[in-house]
């Protein structure tokens, strides 16, 4: 056992903790981090980059489906699940490696095991050669969060599985029943539906992706339906038993036989055993309580990511990783902007979206006009084959203030930064109709949106 | 592609110039927003100044040693292969114009020396004889100002000339809003273009609300929406009524008001004080704080603490005491900002409290002292020493039993505190001693009355007698 003196701990590794790690090493602090699993967290190892490699596995396995809408006649492809999991295990192992090598080259110190707060500036860490003791005049927690289940429900990661065992099993079932429709729920329906498993996904919500706005669920309802996702919605599920094929999902009337159940309603914070209490870090409804400055009610201890709350986001663990290490560094960060957070989910169509929904917007008592522009009127997304969605512009009538935006369809998730942008510059629509869109590319649906919203779409 | 000019500065309310202590960076050192460039000297103290733009340190203006009025380009942070030829040669004269000129108030686009000021709006605010230049200048000079809105240009000399100033009391407003870095940053230099969000000038069109006359929050004093939406209610001239959650309102003066304000100058000048006084006992506050700083674990409270949160209550109870004369308006704050008197060894500083009457008697206690703790090493954040609404000194520790302190303008009143005193007192039991101390408030005629000011302090007296009051 012995005691290491830094700067700051970061305990967690993922993509809020690295990249606060790596800003407070830029600026010139000693860093230590602590891991318990591989460098990257969740989001490298077992979320973000392995579910993307997976859906593009998806896309490919899709188009080629499609390949004779194009006039290529494919015969006898056969697309290996257990193959497109490795390649996502091949994807998730290079990009981990990657941040140890930025750990490497900002001369971040890590030490494997896992972090407990002994006191308000010690960290002890738990590793296999023993216990390790940091000390450090500020602490960063990142310990992010992990899958929850319904009461009652008990996740085996054999029948009843979360994303961790998603990701990682090489056999896809025969069929399974997803609970939960938010962004994890539609991704994995899509990848196992385009490996032919017979998907039901359940939402106890009146409506898919409930969080966006309105008319994505409905478009996103109607793709799924189209191929061949049974999609029940406002159902609650009141037990999940052994028996059928693998499970019974009893939706209180309806039985529901499948060979797989994967719980996606929601993840928690992971926040016991880290000696929260110890160091007097003070929680709200199971997340950390933070400052604008990321920090804790312990003075000197941060907290970031999902643990520190919604929106449980990858890129907004990172934005606050980087307030948390400026802060700390004696800077005045300007704190995260909460309301410009985009949202990306990867299913196919993709939806992307930032700002409020049409609804939130007139319940907030603004008068909104809203523009809409579907991509079978984009010329770029019908010589790509890919006319499915629309991009939704909701927008201050008096002002043209950019309320909130709302995509779905190819490549939403790369569109949607233009608004971001946008309003983060406080542009009106005007700026963004003043703004050249090359021609053809999918972002000037962006821009057609934007001029429906003035009532001066051109091409549609 | 971006060059950024850095200008001394306005680091307090009465900074007119400042000087450079020590450069932090040296030529051709890579900046990034938010560095600390270099230490300023001001009238009050010794303030870090921070860039407001990134690029390479190209050019040092002024050495340190060296003084420079406010809006003086004093460097140039550009990218290396940027051309700043141009902008180097032009110092001298820019430098010079804005030395002397009222005009440099004026957040943006100096305008020609104005013509003298008319009589009456001298006098009405001849404790600040350059706000009203810059009044002028913008009440003199509408057409030529096409952005300047008939409504706004028809307010008047008195109204301009409260939102013409960077420091007055609106200028400052929407910094502390923000509560952002960026204080003491003009909006735009005094030759460079607005800097403004299309949404903040879509809504300040829409509002009726002048750019020129906002001070940005946003990255290097840009003005975003919430800066307008600030200034919203003070700028409208309808905004004379208050506003729900406002900061503050502008009460138009009546005909006796403003020939209070005229007069009273012409037998006191600048400011025409009078002065309340009134002996407190203390008894209970002094048990009560005994017990509060035998708590294990609880900040150790002062006397001045609580006079601090009584003012505070007092205030909310009394805006007519939170309150500055503006030209043709008073101006009544809804928040209570006080300031407090530090005596340092060379002078005198008055760092603010914000809030106080949102501050418990704890918060109160830890705040004041780190405030003053840091005026005394000169560590104080410019956002720190102005904005203040009211402000208390205390002479308690030199064993001072009374005395009158003069008021800090544009502030309407001043609390000065004498030491808790052990002396003899008559009451019904017969003869006892007693802690008593003085008070003794200065108020500013313009604004307020004597009856005003004595009903101000019979609260303050209440709240310290009966001093469970202060804790809930």
């Amino acid at each position: 056992m012995a005691t290491h003196k830094f700067d700051v701990v970061v305990v967690g590794t993922g993509p809020g903790g690295y990249v606060a790690a790596i800003r407070c090493a830029q600026l010139g602090l000693s860093v230590a981090t602590v891991e318990d699993d591989r460098p990257g967290g969740v989001c490298l190892n077992w979320g973000c980059i392995p579910t993307k490699a997976l859906l593009r596995n998806a896309e490919v396995v899709n188009l080629l489906s499609h390949a004779a809408d194009f006039g290529i006649r494919v015969s006898g492809f056969e697309a290996s699940y257990a193959e497109a999991v490795q390649r996502s295990r091949r994807v998730a192992d290079r990009m981990a490696k990657g941040v140890e090598f930025l750990f490497r080259k900002n001369k971040i110190t890590l030490f494997p095991g896992r972090g407990t707060l002994k006191a308000k500036n010690v960290v002890d860490v738990k590793g296999t050669g023993g216990v390790e003791t940091l000390e450090a005049r500020a602490v960063i927690l990142a310990t992010g969060s992990e899958p929850k289940s319904l009461p009652g429900v008990t996740i085996d990661e054999k029948a009843v599985i979360s994303s961790n065992g998603a990701v990682r099993g090489e056999a896809a079932p025969r069929s399974i029943a997803v609970i939960g429709a938010g962004a994890v729920g539609v991704e994995f329906a899509d990848v196992y539906a385009s490996y032919g498993v017979q998907v039901t996904l359940l939402e106890a919500l009146p409506r898919v992706v409930p969080v966006e706005d309105e008319d994505v669920s409905k478009e996103l309802a109607r793709t799924f339906a189209r191929r061949g996702i049974t999609v029940k919605t406002g159902v609650k599920v009141a037990a999940v038993k052994p028996g059928g094929p693998g499970v019974v999902v009893d939706l209180g009337g309806e039985q529901l036989e499948v060979e797989r159940v994967l719980m996606a309603v929601g993840r928690a914070a992971k926040v016991a055993g880290l000696g929260l209490e110890v160091a007097g870090v003070q929680l709200d409804r199971g997340f950390v309580k933070v400052s604008p400055q990321m920090e804790t009610s312990a003075k000197g201890i941060y907290a970031i990511g999902d643990m520190a709350g919604a929106p449980l986001l990858a890129h907004k663990a990172m934005a606050e990783g980087v307030v948390a290490a400026e802060a700390i560094a004696g800077k005045s960060p300007r704190p995260v902007d909460y309301a410009n957070v985009p949202s990306c989910t990867y299913c196919r169509p993709q939806i992307a979206s930032i700002g409020s929904t049409e609804a939130r917007a007139r319940e907030k008592g603004r008068e909104v006009s809203v523009g809409r522009f579907p991509f079978t009127a984009s010329g770029k997304a019908v010589a790509l084959g890919e006319t499915e969605g629309f991009v939704k512009v909701v927008a201050d009538k008096a002002t043209g203030e950019i309320l909130g935006v709302h995509i779905i369809g190819p490549e939403a998730t790369e569109i949607i930064h233009e608004f971001a942008l946008g309003r983060t510059l406080e542009a009106t629509l005007e700026e963004i109709v003043h703004t050249i869109h090359a021609h053809p590319t999918l972002s000037e649906a962006a821009l057609e949106a934007t001029l429906a919203a003035l009532g001066q779409a051109i091409h549609i | 592609m971006a060059v950024t000019k850095v200008v001394m500065p306005k680091l307090s309310d009465a900074m007119e110039s400042g000087k450079i202590i020590k450069w932090l960076k040296k030529e051709g050192d890579r900046i990034q927003g938010g560095d600390i460039l270099a230490e300023v000297e001001t009238d009050k103290a010794d303030v870090e100044m921070e860039a407001f733009g990134a690029g390479v340190l190209r050019k040092i203006l002024v050495p340190a040693g060296s003084s420079a009025p406010i809006g003086t380009l004093i460097g140039v942070i550009a990218e290396p292969g940027e051309d700043i030829t141009a902008l180097v040669t032009s110092v001298p004269a820019g430098a010079g114009g804005a030395a002397g000129s009222g005009a440099q108030k004026t957040p943006l686009r100096p305008e020609p020396a104005a013509p003298p000021a008319p009589a009456g709006t001298a006098s009405a605010v001849p404790s600040a004889p350059r706000q009203a230049v810059t009044a002028a200048a913008a009440s003199q000079a509408p057409a030529s100002r096409p952005a300047l809105v008939g409504a706004q240009a028809s307010v008047g000399a008195g109204i301009g000339s409260g939102q013409g100033t960077p420091g007055a009391g609106v200028a400052s407003a929407p910094t502390t809003v923000a509560g952002s870095a960026s204080a003491g940053a003009p909006s735009a230099p005094s030759s460079g273009r607005l800097k403004a969000s299309p949404l903040a000038k879509k809504i300040a069109a829409q509002t009726g609300v002048d750019l020129r006359l906002i001070q940005g929050s946003g990255p290097g004093g840009r003005i975003i929406r919430r800066d307008v939406e600030g200034a919203g209610a003070s700028a409208a001239p309808a905004a004379a009524t208050a506003v729900a959650g406002a900061e503050f309102e502008d009460v138009p003066l009546s005909q006796m008001r403003a020939v209070i304000a005229r007069r009273m100058p012409l037998s006191k000048a600048p400011v025409p004080h009078f002065y309340v006084s009134s002996e407190v006992a203390m008894d209970r506050a002094w048990e009560l704080r005994e017990q509060l700083n035998a708590l294990e674990g609880q900040p150790k409270i002062s006397v001045n603490d609580f006079v601090i949160r009584a003012c505070a209550l007092a205030l909310l109870k009394h805006p007519g005491v939170n309150a500055s004369l503006q030209g043709d308006a008073i101006r009544v704050y809804h928040r209570a900002h006080i300031g407090i008197a530090v005596a340092l060894d060379d002078g005198l500083i008055t760092p603010v409290l914000r809030d106080c009457h949102t501050k418990p008697l704890a918060q109160i206690a830890v705040e004041s002292r780190d405030l003053a703790e840091r005026a005394r090493n000169r560590k104080l954040r410019a956002p720190e020493l102005s904005g203040a609404t009211f402000s208390i000194s205390n002479l308690g520790m030199f064993d001072v039993a009374e005395f009158s302190a003069i008021i800090n303008p544009p502030e309407g009143a001043i609390l000065a505190v004498g030491s808790v005193r052990r002396v003899p007192v008559v009451d019904d039991a017969g003869l006892g001693v007693g802690r008593r101390m003085m008070l003794t408030i200065s108020c500013d005629h313009r604004v307020m009355d004597g009856a005003m000011g004595a009903r101000f302090l019979q609260d303050v007296k209440r709240l310290l007698e009966e001093p469970l009051r202060l804790l809930v």
